[in-house]
């Protein structure tokens, strides 16, 4: 067998341990069809607020967001969020769960590539996010009557797949420093704030100051909102978002050799300070 | 007296142990911040018709829409107090196996809640104190001097959190993996109180569960004396009912706890988690 498969056999096997894990979790299912509904429906009812039936607040909204549906334009924003959630306290702290567990060390003595096990729990990951978008697009069609046709969701999916190594990217990036720093919650909390205020969640970039916009456009979530938003409730092409994926492909493959490099270093500083059994 | 002094040495406790994680209190204010408080801004900025939030004014009275947010995180930080600092506090003890000994003290069991709500409330009140700071001096609300007449109803809320305690605190002990419910029930009790938007764009039923929690009252006064926001209810009959729910929760909270203690004492669960 060649190195390359062995690598690809380690990888679904440590995919399928955190699937395995993740299925014990009922709350964890749960939580996946509360949150990625009612927190952005309790925004669009927020938004409801501010528009306040009056015209001239709806329209403002129209002209600075390009879309005159609110509750996608949110939805779409928060699903972005929660995925990000989901990279952080999924595979963001799985190495640090194994740590605690007293897995770690043997984990690291066995001959498995060590991208298989910064990258496995990703695979796993995934198939929950699909179900995520999947809740996400089900609830705005039930409750706000927000219709996405086949084609639309198949250009959503190319957005997915475009932005999936940027998102885990960033998880595994953050994989390491929490390895390397051992605290979870501040750090998912800090890491999560920013990419709130700054990647236009509930609101279109255009409204931040010229600084702020800077920052947005240089992290990939605000891409990965952008098209969503685009491709589903402005029904744009592939074409017109190309440029887009392309630098969220780019970045996802930075922040993936950036992700190994990080966990490199965190590795060697862990087996020479003997800390890899620490928490 | 003897419990007083208990609950004050729990809440010490409680407060010594905060200490060691300074990220956590730093959490605080910025958690709200960037989950809730600059979002909730920005979007109302979308909406905002040459610099003025006509839409809003419109729906809850006042065009002030970081006044009306910063307030709402005010009081839903106290909320959060209930449900996270005090109920979830016993299953940080149980995990930590130190409930089972803590509940053979001589110590009431109802007097562990209210320690923790207090340590729990210290927290937020001065971290809620911070945040309106920087909603004053970073995003121009203006409230100060006018909230202070809505103290008395801040002081009476308390009372209603105690019983909020006591509820999910029934919760956390009988279920073994209670931080979703308790983040849920947190949020939507959150919410379902006003801290984000007026009550009046809540669907009916969402509506007449807002009118069942004390916290609506409590913010409901504070925002119409800070604010000048149209009133739920009212007058004098808003502190009415804002005493009357409390009352209400206190007792409903204290009976559930109570079968909660009897049936982990039966079934000897305690130490489980």
């Amino acid at each position: 067998m060649t190195a390359a498969m062995l690598d690809l056999r380690a990888l679904s096997a440590a995919a399928l341990k955190e699937v395995w894990v993740i299925r014990r979790y009922p709350a964890l299912w749960a939580g996946m069809l509360f949150w990625p509904v009612l927190l952005p429906a309790v925004y669009v009812l927020q938004a409801h607020a501010y528009a306040g039936g009056d015209p001239r607040a709806t329209a403002a909204f129209l002209s600075r967001s390009g879309t005159s549906q609110i509750a996608g334009f949110i939805f779409l924003g928060w699903s972005v969020y929660m995925w990000l959630s989901m990279a952080l306290w999924g595979p963001g702290t799985a190495l640090r769960q194994q740590q605690v567990q007293g897995q770690l060390e043997a984990v690291f003595l066995t001959p498995a590539s060590r991208a298989a096990v910064l990258f496995g729990p990703v695979v796993a990951y995934l198939a929950l996010t699909l179900w995520m978008l999947f809740v996400v697009g089900v609830a705005l069609r039930l409750a706000f009557g927000v219709t996405l046709g086949a084609g639309e969701a198949a250009r959503a999916l190319a957005v997915v797949v475009a932005s999936t190594p940027a998102i885990y990217g960033i998880g595994a990036l953050f994989s390491s420093a929490v390895l390397r720093w051992r605290e979870v919650n501040g750090l998912v909390q800090v890491v999560r704030g920013l990419f709130t205020v700054f990647c236009g969640m509930t609101y279109p970039i255009v409204i931040l100051p010229g600084w702020a916009q800077h920052v947005a456009y240089s992290l990939p979530p605000t891409y990965v909102i952008g098209d969503f938003r685009l491709v589903l409730l402005r029904g744009a092409n592939l074409a017109q978002v190309a440029p887009d994926l392309l630098i969220l492909l780019g970045s996802g493959a930075l922040l993936c050799i950036l992700a190994a490099v990080a966990f490199r270093a965190t590795e060697r500083y862990a087996r020479g300070g003997g800390s890899l059994v620490q928490f | 007296m003897p419990e007083v002094r208990a609950a004050l040495a729990i809440a010490r406790k409680e407060l010594r142990t905060l200490r060691r994680y300074p990220l956590q209190s730093i959490n605080t204010v910025a958690q709200p911040l960037y989950q809730f408080l600059i979002p909730s801004v920005l979007l109302g900025s979308t909406f905002l018709v040459a610099g003025r939030a006509v839409g809003f004014q419109a729906s809850a009275g006042t065009a002030d829409v970081s006044g009306f947010l910063f307030l709402g995180a005010f009081v839903g930080g106290q909320g959060g107090a209930a449900f996270w600092g005090s109920a979830f506090a016993f299953r940080l003890e149980m995990m930590s196996g130190t409930l089972e000994p803590a509940w053979l003290t001589p110590t009431r069991r109802e007097t562990f809640v209210v320690g923790y709500l207090l340590a729990s409330l210290v927290v937020q009140v001065l971290g809620g104190a911070v945040l309106l700071g920087i909603g004053a001096v970073f995003f121009g609300a203006r409230f100060f001097g006018a909230a202070l007449a809505a103290l008395p109803a801040l002081v009476l809320v308390e009372v209603g959190l105690v019983g909020m305690s006591y509820l999910v605190a029934s919760g956390v002990l009988l279920m073994k993996e209670a931080n979703f419910f308790v983040d849920s029930t947190n949020f939507l009790f959150s919410a379902a109180s006003g801290t984000m938007f007026p009550i009046t764009v809540m669907p009916g039923l969402v509506k007449v569960i807002a009118l069942l929690l004390p916290t609506t009252y409590a913010l409901d006064i504070l925002r119409s004396q800070a604010l000048g926001t149209r009133p739920v209810l009212p007058g004098w009959s808003e502190y009415l009912a804002l005493a009357g729910l409390g009352l209400l929760a206190v007792l409903a909270g204290r009976w559930t706890f109570a079968r909660a203690e009897r049936r982990l004492r039966r079934s000897g669960s305690l130490g489980q988690y």
